[in-house]
């Protein structure tokens, strides 16, 4: 299995879970050097978490040969990020509310829910050829 | 009775992999009063709500009992914008959580 692979502002990681670990470090320790406080730090963690989970498992379905790229910047005290896989894409319309009473109970599908709840701003970028999550968070 | 007391972050990974595996051991040898204390896990994500789901499920269906205890402000906002905050009995203190089950 590769390693996670980091340059400047951007970690690629193998499609495996082992490797949520490395992308928190990452992301943290740079939110961290931006001056955000514990709060922001761990919202944004909670977030990042979601998407890379929903990169490996739905977008890249887990395949060994497909990488899920993670890369964060800072403009305005704003923090931008972006997860994007190489998986054939999805319709953000297709996802249900997960406070339904229908839904409540399940186990999965409430990822893109709390990070629309934690975030600023989410956007969903999908094509055939990949999915793109850019959030976006202020932390001053 | 059992009580859990996770640590760290809850994220999908390993650290999933052991709450879960330890949660159904505890309940195949058919302990199922089951206690978590949160207070020492920095956070979680949805994964970690869906392990508390599984296991309050498996539980309720096995005539036991998943109670929370020293919830974090931190899961605690997160049970609430999922509105899973109305799902389960959580307490301030392990021994009430304990305490209620008699």
């Amino acid at each position: 299995m590769m390693k996670p692979v980091i340059k400047c502002n951007r970690i690629s990681i193998p499609s495996a879970q082992e490797s949520l670990l490395d992308v928190d470090v990452f992301i943290e320790g740079i939110l961290r050097g931006f001056g955000a406080d514990e709060s922001a730090v761990a919202n944004i963690a909670i977030s990042v978490s979601e998407l890379v989970n929903n990169a490996i498992l739905h977008g890249n379905k887990s395949a060994s040969d497909k990488v899920v790229t993670v890369t964060i910047s800072k403009s305005n005290d704003c923090v931008e990020i972006c997860v994007t896989d190489q998986g054939s894409g999805f319709d953000p319309s297709n996802i249900e509310n997960p406070t339904d009473d229908a839904n409540l109970m399940k186990e999965v599908g409430r990822g893109i829910f709390i990070v629309r709840s934690l975030m600023d701003g989410v956007e969903i970028e999908a094509s055939d050829r990949g999915t793109t999550v850019i959030v976006t968070k202020c932390i001053q | 009775m059992i009580v859990l007391e996770p640590r760290g972050k809850i994220m999908g990974g390993p650290d999933a992999t052991l709450l879960h595996d330890k949660l159904y051991e505890f309940i195949q040898q058919g302990r199922t009063k089951v206690v978590i204390d949160l207070s020492r896990i920095e956070w979680m994500n949805s994964t970690g709500l869906g392990i508390l789901i599984q296991g309050y499920t498996t539980l309720r269906n096995s005539d036991g009992q998943l109670k929370l205890a020293k919830v974090t402000d931190k899961i605690q906002s997160l049970l609430t914008i999922t509105k899973l905050v109305s799902v389960f009995d959580a307490y301030d203190t392990v021994e009430d959580a304990i305490a209620s089950f008699n």
